[in-house]
């Protein structure tokens, strides 16, 4: 190693690298993190079982596969934000408070890198293991569509992409409440619990209340599987089947401002993760 | 000059209680300098601190004359730090923990592959560089967090008492690899309440307490201005409140107590001409002295007699 000398005789250390060298083997070592803990394998695991559930059963209970390829992708992709919840969940619900709660931040936090960029690092493995786990699941839907419908469906490649989307607001949204629960476990039960059953039940409410949870950013993940229904829904007003005299709003979540409100989470709660990750101290 | 650690009216609230409170100290280049105080002293939080791991209420701390709040990357540049007992991620090895930190650092893959091998070496802990750390003991986990502080050779080491939660073992180790360090180029700010440690190991000493230095400076100096020291005598006969009632009206003798059937102690106002004068008394008393010694660290009584002042 050379030696560096100080203007004022001061042997000095090593120079650290830039934040976004040093954002780079964060990532690495998170990937790292990934496959090692077997987080990656097990969400990978919980997609094959699903695509093979999705495939297998409509034969095996006597119902044939939809002969246009966006029918055929539409039925895989009402999935895909369960598995997002998944993947938030396992991917960034401790992300953060764990550096604290286990203790790791005593070995992480002294070294010359900003929080910011082990935020960037931690955030960009996560979404690329997302990533991963999405890519796989519409590239062998897709695949399956084309051998099975023999067409290509353009909107399932648009699902995908808002898929993506809906999965970094949603692991935006785990590293906020990552950067502010005490527990590791309070926040993965949290984050999971937030998507699967609060923002839901909120959802169900606000409908049944004649209010569109347009802001809400699961209403707006509702559009990964509305994207592939031809034509596009919309909003109205149904029978609830609960008697004569009786009506019910149907919302449908408008794309253009769907895209807007995951953007908005995104932004939001990652610079919000970043301000609480910033000032928090390891005073334990 | 800029000095490798400077500390000015350092102060830290938690919740209203006042963690350090105006605590001004600088470590000279090169030496070894211990942190003494009691648990709740505020060691810890002036080392968190200056490590970045908490903000100060007031005051500034300084690295290589870069202030630690305002520039924390290029403050820590040249640290290397053992704070608390720190964990590591348990999927990762040492050799792979060791390269995480040196790339974090700014070492080449060349220097990490070199440095890795003699820093494991170092700490005893080659035979496990490929293994999971996962399943390390408390010791083995203390000497890789040593070994990542000293990897990319920092000019500047902060330890927290490093020793702390090791077997007698374990803290005669680390005791060898820091004495190791004092002989290489090394800035160390050492915290520990382990006296007999700091009088062994370092130069320097600063003493605090309720968040506020006491005193500091070359562990000679200090030892030195301390004028009592605590004897421990064994003697043939049996030890008597009569008997001890006696020796403690001798010249500069005070708190003297039994420790054994036929053992006591005592503390005695006085250098070497004193302790020789009491010898000679004690032998005036007809008593078999088998053995006269000081008892504990020179240190232990300048620190317990400043804790007690400060209290």
């Amino acid at each position: 190693m050379t030696e560096m000398i100080s203007q004022n005789g001061m042997r000095m250390g090593t120079t650290p690298p830039s934040d976004i060298n040093q954002v780079g083997v964060v990532v690495k070592y998170e990937v790292l993190k990934y496959l090692r803990s077997k987080r990656l394998m097990g969400l990978i695991i919980i997609e094959a079982l699903v695509l093979l559930l999705l495939t297998i059963l409509p034969p095996l209970l006597g119902n044939d596969y939809a002969t246009n390829a966006d029918a055929f992708i539409n039925g895989y992709t009402s999935y895909v934000t369960i598995l997002i919840v998944i993947g938030a969940t396992l991917f960034a619900g401790d992300a953060i408070v764990s550096e604290f709660q286990g203790r790791t931040g005593y070995l992480l936090f002294p070294k010359p890198v900003k929080r910011s960029a082990l935020l960037a690092g931690k955030f960009i493995a996560s979404a690329g293991a997302m990533f991963l786990v999405l890519i796989t699941y519409y590239l062998v839907a897709l695949l399956l569509g084309l051998a099975i419908t023999g067409g290509f469906s353009t909107l399932g490649v648009e699902s995908l992409l808002l898929a993506m989307l809906y999965s970094l607001a949603a692991l935006a949204v785990g590293y906020l409440i990552s950067s502010v629960m005490k527990g590791a476990t309070g926040a993965l039960i949290l984050t999971f619990a937030l998507f699967l059953f609060i923002l839901t039940i909120l959802t169900g409410v606000l409908t049944l209340g004649g209010v569109e949870p347009w802001f809400l950013v699961n209403y707006a993940g509702g559009v990964v599987g509305y994207i592939t229904q031809v034509p596009y829904p919309s909003s109205g007003t149904g029978d609830p089947g609960v008697g004569p005299g009786f009506s019910m709003a149907t919302f449908i979540p408008d794309v253009g401002i769907s895209i807007a409100v995951m953007l908005a989470y995104l932004v939001v709660s990652l610079v919000l993760a970043y301000f609480f990750f910033k000032r928090r101290e390891m005073s334990a | 000059m800029n000095e490798p650690i400077r500390i000015e009216n350092l102060t830290k609230d938690f919740n209203g209680f006042r963690a350090l409170d105006n605590l001004n100290l600088v470590v000279k280049r090169k030496s070894f300098m211990g942190f003494l105080g009691p648990n709740g002293a505020g060691k810890t939080t002036a080392i968190k601190i200056l490590t970045n791991l908490l903000a100060a209420t007031s005051g500034s701390a300084e690295l290589n004359g870069i202030n630690i709040t305002r520039e924390p990357k290029a403050a820590l540049a040249n640290v290397g730090a053992v704070v608390e007992t720190p964990e590591f991620y348990p999927y990762l090895t040492p050799t792979e923990t060791l390269a995480y930190m040196g790339e974090l650092s700014g070492m080449s893959h060349v220097d990490i592959k070199r440095r890795t091998k003699e820093v494991l070496d170092t700490v005893k802990m080659n035979e496990w560089a490929d293994k999971r750390i996962g399943k390390f003991s408390k010791g083995m986990k203390q000497r890789i967090a040593i070994a990542q502080a000293i990897l990319h050779e920092p000019p500047i080491i902060i330890l927290d008492e490093p020793t702390s939660g090791l077997d007698p073992r374990g803290m005669f180790e680390v005791r060898e690899i820091l004495v190791d360090l004092k002989k290489q180029d090394y800035t160390v700010f050492m915290s520990s309440h382990l006296l007999n440690e700091v009088q062994e190991i370092c130069d320097d000493v600063a003493l605090i307490n309720q968040g506020k230095l006491l005193k500091h400076g070359p562990v000679d100096e200090l030892i030195a201005t301390t004028n009592s020291r605590r004897l421990e005598v064994r003697v043939k006969q049996k030890v008597t409140a009569e008997l001890l009632g006696t020796i403690s009206r001798l010249d500069g003798v005070s708190e003297t107590a039994p420790a054994g059937e036929s053992i006591f102690v005592m503390s005695l106002s006085g250098g070497d001409d004193a302790q020789a004068s009491l010898l000679r008394s004690l032998m005036n008393l007809d008593l078999s002295v088998i053995s006269f010694k000081e008892s504990g660290v020179a240190l232990e009584n300048l620190y317990m007699s400043l804790i007690k002042e400060s209290r």
